[in-house]
Formats: structure tokens, C-alpha cells, sequence
């Protein structure tokens, strides 16, 4: 039972990393065209510049979940390099129980009446000609809180299981 | 002391002892900033509700245009391991240089710093480098200590060697607490530090830390032959004519790049941002090319078009020949398309992306918690205790800085470096920089080489694990040890220099900017 929830939040968040991992050459391609635009061509677009930074910052707030699934997060391994797989289990249950589930709920409370004001006015962008979509960009704070507290719950299904097995 | 000063002191010594279990330093710094700022609101001395800035502040990293420079490089860097240029590199210059005693390891310096340079990530540095140069040094009789002393110091070259992630990073909270430390002495037009300002700083000191090294190296070859010895001839290598082709063919695309890529900055033609995404096509281009060299005249015909388009532009008819710049801009992107689609099919580009991705989101993710973290401080009331300690010392803006360095120094053991820009440098820069004469191109430069070196330091530089991890079992431990020890003694060389002749770092700057 565990295991399969940990199993079907691992898709999940492999799945939106890998999709979101394509906006990296999507940005390299958009960034080239707006300075081939400004400098041949001297026209600048306001949407497509803003359109890259849309791209880098899905990048890291969707991906940061996939990130956490796949060990990419930088630890201090000075002990936990060395340490039992049990003792890293229990490091993983503590850190998600005291660290990871309190910062991301807490930041999903925090963020929920700041994304309902942008949506209650459909926030655009400032520039006149940018992305009418401001309230879709921070829409990804609450979305980053929940994947990360369900990639956790992930991590804590799979420690659980390492420490439930007889030593 | 106050009970808020005793709960920031109380949160720092917190962090550095969770850090200590292991778990992801993100979550770790979010983690107990949060619990320290309920803690705090108990207690009476801070208002919870300050941390409902966060929202705002992650908004704001999201839309910084600086940090955008990020992925790309990272991407460029990516790209550029994976293509193995930097074999072809180091194989060329080993059979130019490696008849000479000490041939090879000034090869390895040199390839190691142009390597340095395009990756700007230490870890992928050394890992390469270590990967590729360490057996074949070996094989010839090189001593294993020197081997791996020139490894790891010349890998680490690639948190200084502009256009290095590090230095993105750092130069975005230098100037975020260079504005600050004006607005507090009344200035309320602040000079800011650009990017651009920092790579030109950083250029001269690392180009000096990379000249030591290689007279190090020399010293030993004129002292010490034995431990760098001369390759035995190879009766097959290529000699001549054909060496040099395959030399320059080998540097020609990467110094390319990276005079491109720095050029633009420098130049102020293009911002970081911008010529980091040219780096990140170009990288995409030289991968594809090399993949198949038999085959790429798309690539060539895109990168010619490239040169038409900037040759057109020059001579200013771009007026009227916009349907000839049009049918040559079409001309790039099916290029760009050719090079995107082959580099898939080699199974390179899903790994790039995927490492990128993860890269950047490690990255972004520390300066998120790092974020909550400074909310905290702050709203404790921390930024004033650093303040009236630093201030407090009687040996003026010189014994601050000092103590500042060692601190970096010592936290550089324990701490990534991201997470020392991220959560230290905001602590303590603003303090500095309201120093009288303190230049903050020159702290950022002396901030950098420092960390830089407290990378390398033994026993808990972070490159040392990297390079153990991928060193051939006959070098112990303690021979990286011993072999990276004359290496330290040069940074700190190179750190008494900055600090008595700061024009090292200061001078390219002003005389490209004016200021």
C-alpha cells in the first residue's frame, strides 16, 4: 500500500519534471531569437521576453519536487554519506515530519490569499503588451507547496518501509 | 543581549547543527527558520505575520531577470560535458605539450581552466576532469599527489572564471546590499553593481591564480623533473601539420564560445542574461556538429547565416534588405531545429535538459529557503546584531572584512556555496559595503576566491570529495591531501595580493565602464 502511493507520486512528479524540463531548450531557443530580434532586426517583444522568464521560473517551482525524488537536492553528507540505510531513513522521516510538511503547508496557507487576489482581478502584466497571465505565474507558489508536501509524503512511505524491515 | 538576539544567534547555530543531519539544506534552512519564527511570536518578540512577505519574495525571484541567466548557463556547461569536447581537448594538448617534463600537467592546468570557464559548476569539473586526466597523468609517471593537487585546484578555477554560476549569484546579492548600505547612509540615488562588473573584476585575479599555478608547475618541472616526467615519444601520434590542425580544430570551438559568451558581456553588447543564451546555442550547435562531423552542413550553413546576419547589420542595410535577413534568420532557426533533433537522437539532449532542470531547481530552491531564512533574521532583529558586532571592533573596516573572510572561510567546510551567498553574504555584505572605501567589485572578488579556496581545503573542501569519488583507488586520500596543499598556500598568495593591491580587481572595470 505504501509502496503504491509512493510509486504513483514518483509518476506524478516525474512526469510534470520531464515535461517541464523541455522549457530548458525552449528558453535557449526563445532567449537566441529575442537577441537576434533586438540586435538585427531592432525589434523587442515585451511577450516573448516575458515568455522565457515564464519558462525559467515553471523550470524550478514545478521541478523542484522531481528534483527532491531524485536525490538532486544538495545535503551536507558529511555523516549521511557514511550513515546506515536505516539511519538515513530516519533522518529522511524526521527532516520531512519537522522540516518539509511544516514549511510546505505553511507556504501554501501563506500563498493561497496572495494567488486569490490576483486571480479576483485576472492579474496581467504590468507592461502593456507583456502576458496577460500574472495570475497563472504565481499560481505556481501553492502548486511548488503541494508538490513538495506530496513528494514528501512519497519519501516518508519509502523511509517507513526501510525502517519497518527487521534489522 | 536581548531575547530576540539570543533567538537569531539561537537560529544560525540551529541551521549549522540540522545541516549536520543530512537532510536536503533547503528544506532544512525553511524548515527551522519557520519553527524559529513561531517560536519568536510565543515568545512575544516577533509578529508571525512577517513571514507573510514570502509569497511576495518568491514572486520576486521568480521574475528576476538576473537569476534567468541560470539555466542557460547551466545548460551551456551541460551541453559541453556531454559533447566531450573537452577529451579531444586534452588529448591535443598532451601530444603538443607532453614531450616537454611537466608538459602534461601544464596541459591539464590549461585545459582545465578553459574547461572551468565553460562549466562554471566546480562538482562537473572535477568529476571530468578527475575522469579523464587522472589515469592518463598516471600512466606517465606523474607523481599521484601532484596529479591530484593540480586537478582539484584547477576544477575549483570554475567558481571564479567568468561567466561562472557563483559569481550570477553573488553579483544579484552584492548589489541587492550595495543599493541597501546606500539607502542606509542617505544616498538616495545608489550606484549599482552590475554583472558585468563583476566579471570584468573577476577576470584579471583569476587569470593571476592561473598564472601561479603554472609557474608552480614549471618550479617543479626545473626542481623536481622526476615528478612530472616528459611522455615517451608515440610512434603514432600525429606530428607536425596535422597536430596543430587537430590542436585548433580541438580549442577552436570552445574559445569560440567563451570569447563570445564573455565578449558580449564585457562589451556591454549583450546583457548576461542574453549572451547566455548565445552560449547555450552555441554549446547546442558545437554538440551537434561534433556528434557527426560528416553531415553538419546544416549547422555550418546556420552558423554562416549567423555571420551574414551581424556582416549585413554592420553595413546598415538591414532596411532594405530585410526579405535577404528574413530568408537568413530562416536559415538559423532550421539550423538550431537540425542540431536540437540530432543531439536528441544521440540520447544527449534528454540528459541535458533533465540535468538543467534539476540543477536549477536545487539552485532556486535553496534561495527559497534561504529567503525564509533571512525573513526571520531580519525580523529578529539580526541584521542589527552583525551590525553593532562588526562595528564594535577596534581595528576598523580591516579587521571587519578579516573577520568576515575567516568566518567564509570556516562556513565554507560545511556550507554549499549557493547557501552562502544566499543566507550569509545578504547578513553580512550590507554591513561591509557601508565601510568607508570598500569597493563591492573588490568584495565580491575577494568573497568568491575565498570560497574558492575553502573549497579545496583540506580535510572538508568539498572537491576533495568529488575527486576521491572518481580518483583511481592507487591515490589515497591522503595523497590529495598532501598533492592540494601547495595549491592552498598559492590562493591565500593570491588573497594577501588582492587584499594589499585591490586594482587587480578593480581596474578592468573602471577602465570598461568608467566607473
Amino acid at each position: 500500500m505504501l509502496e503504491k502511493l509512493a510509486n504513483r507520486i514518483d509518476w506524478l512528479n516525474a512526469a510534470i519534471g520531464r515535461t517541464v524540463a523541455w522549457l530548458t531548450l525552449g528558453i535557449v531557443f526563445v532567449g537566441f531569437a529575442v537577441v537576434l530580434m533586438r540586435y538585427v532586426f531592432s525589434a523587442g517583444s515585451i511577450w516573448l521576453q516575458e515568455s522565457i522568464l515564464y519558462g525559467h521560473a515553471a523550470i524550478f517551482m514545478l521541478a523542484a519536487a522531481w528534483t527532491l525524488a531524485a536525490n538532486g537536492h544538495v545535503r551536507v553528507d558529511i555523516f549521511y554519506a557514511k550513515a546506515t540505510p536505516r539511519t538515513k531513513a530516519a533522518v529522511d522521516v524526521i527532516g520531512t515530519l519537522v522540516l518539509l510538511l511544516p514549511f510546505s503547508i505553511t507556504l501554501f496557507v501563506l500563498s493561497m490569499p496572495y494567488v486569490m487576489r490576483s486571480w479576483a482581478i485576472m492579474e496581467g502584466s504590468r507592461e502593456a503588451s507583456g502576458l496577460p497571465a500574472v495570475f497563472l505565474l504565481k499560481t505556481m507558489i501553492p502548486v511548488f507547496a503541494i508538490l513538495m508536501a506530496l513528494q514528501g509524503l512519497a519519501q516518508l512511505a519509502r523511509a517507513a518501509i526501510v525502517l519497518r524491515q527487521p534489522r | 543581549m536581548m531575547l530576540s538576539d539570543i533567538l537569531a544567534i539561537a537560529l544560525v547555530a540551529s541551521v549549522c547543527a540540522g545541516l549536520m543531519a543530512g537532510y536536503p539544506v533547503a528544506l532544512t534552512l525553511g524548515g527551522i527558520s519557520l519553527a524559529f519564527a513561531a517560536l519568536a511570536h510565543l515568545a512575544g518578540v516577533m509578529d508571525f505575520g512577517l513571514i507573510g512577505a514570502l509569497p511576495q519574495r518568491i514572486y520576486g525571484i521568480m521574475t528576476n531577470e538576473v537569476l534567468l541567466a541560470i539555466p542557460l548557463f547551466v545548460f551551456m556547461g551541460v551541453m559541453l560535458e556531454r559533447s566531450r569536447i573537452a577529451e579531444d581537448l586534452l588529448e591535443a594538448m598532451g601530444r603538443l605539450f607532453g614531450s616537454l617534463t611537466g608538459g602534461l600537467g601544464i596541459s591539464v592546468a590549461l585545459v582545465g581552466t578553459l574547461l572551468a570557464a565553460a562549466k562554471g559548476v566546480v562538482g562537473a569539473t572535477t568529476v571530468t576532469m578527475g575522469l579523464i586526466t587522472l589515469p592518463t597523468m598516471l600512466r606517465h609517471g606523474y607523481d599521484k599527489r601532484l596529479a591530484a593537487g593540480t586537478v582539484a585546484a584547477t576544477a575549483t578555477l570554475a567558481q571564479i572564471m567568468p561567466p561562472a554560476t557563483v559569481l550570477v549569484v553573488l553579483g544579484d546579492q552584492l548589489n541587492n546590499s550595495y543599493q541597501s548600505a546606500q539607502l542606509a547612509k542617505g544616498t538616495f540615488a545608489p550606484n549599482s553593481l552590475s554583472l558585468g562588473d563583476l566579471f570584468a573584476g573577476a577576470i584579471i585575479p583569476a587569470l593571476m591564480l592561473v598564472g601561479l599555478y603554472l609557474l608552480y608547475l614549471i618550479a617543479i618541472a626545473i626542481w623536481r623533473p622526476h615528478l612530472s616526467p616528459a611522455i615517451a615519444p608515440d610512434g603514432s601520434a600525429r606530428k607536425g601539420r596535422a597536430l596543430v590542425r587537430e590542436l585548433s580544430e580541438a580549442l577552436f570551438a570552445p574559445v569560440l564560445l567563451i570569447v563570445a559568451v564573455l565578449g558580449s558581456i564585457l562589451g556591454g553588447l549583450a546583457t548576461p542574461t542574453e549572451s547566455a543564451a548565445i552560449g547555450a546555442f552555441g554549446a547546442l550547435l558545437l554538440t551537434a556538429r561534433k556528434i557527426n562531423r560528416a553531415g553538419s552542413w546544416p549547422i555550418l550553413a546556420c552558423a554562416l547565416a549567423l555571420v551574414l546576419i551581424l556582416i549585413l547589420r554592420a553595413l546598415h542595410i538591414e532596411q532594405s534588405g530585410r526579405a535577404i535577413m528574413g530568408a537568413l534568420a530562416a536559415v538559423v532557426a532550421a539550423g538550431a531545429l537540425f542540431a536540437a533533433d540530432r543531439v536528441w537522437r544521440a540520447g544527449i539532449l534528454t540528459s541535458v535538459m533533465t540535468k538543467t532542470t534539476q540543477i536549477s531547481a536545487m539552485i532556486f530552491t535553496i534561495l527559497i529557503g534561504a529567503t525564509l531564512f533571512s525573513l526571520v533574521f531580519r525580523g529578529l532583529g539580526g541584521d542589527d546584531l552583525v551590525h553593532r558586532g562588526l562595528g564594535d571592533l577596534s581595528g576598523g573596516p580591516g579587521a571587519a572584512i578579516l573577520i568576515v573572510m575567516v568566518a567564509l572561510f570556516l562556513l565554507g567546510f560545511v556550507m554549499d556555496v549557493f547557501e552562502i551567498v544566499f543566507v550569509v553574504v545578504p547578513i553580512v555584505a550590507p554591513v561591509l559595503l557601508a565601510l568607508p572605501g570598500i569597493s563591492p567589485v573588490w568584495l565580491g572578488i575577494m568573497i568568491a576566491i575565498n570560497l574558492q579556496t575553502s573549497f579545496m581545503h583540506p580535510p572538508l573542501g568539498p572537491t576533495l570529495f568529488y575527486l576521491r569519488g572518481v580518483a583511481p583507488r592507487e591515490i589515497s586520500t591522503m595523497d590529495i591531501y598532501l598533492g592540494i596543499v601547495p595549491f592552498v598556500l598559492i590562493q591565500l598568495l593570491a588573497l594577501v595580493l588582492l587584499w594589499f593591491v585591490p586594482s587587480l580587481a578593480t581596474w578592468l572595470p573602471s577602465a570598461l565602464y568608467g566607473h
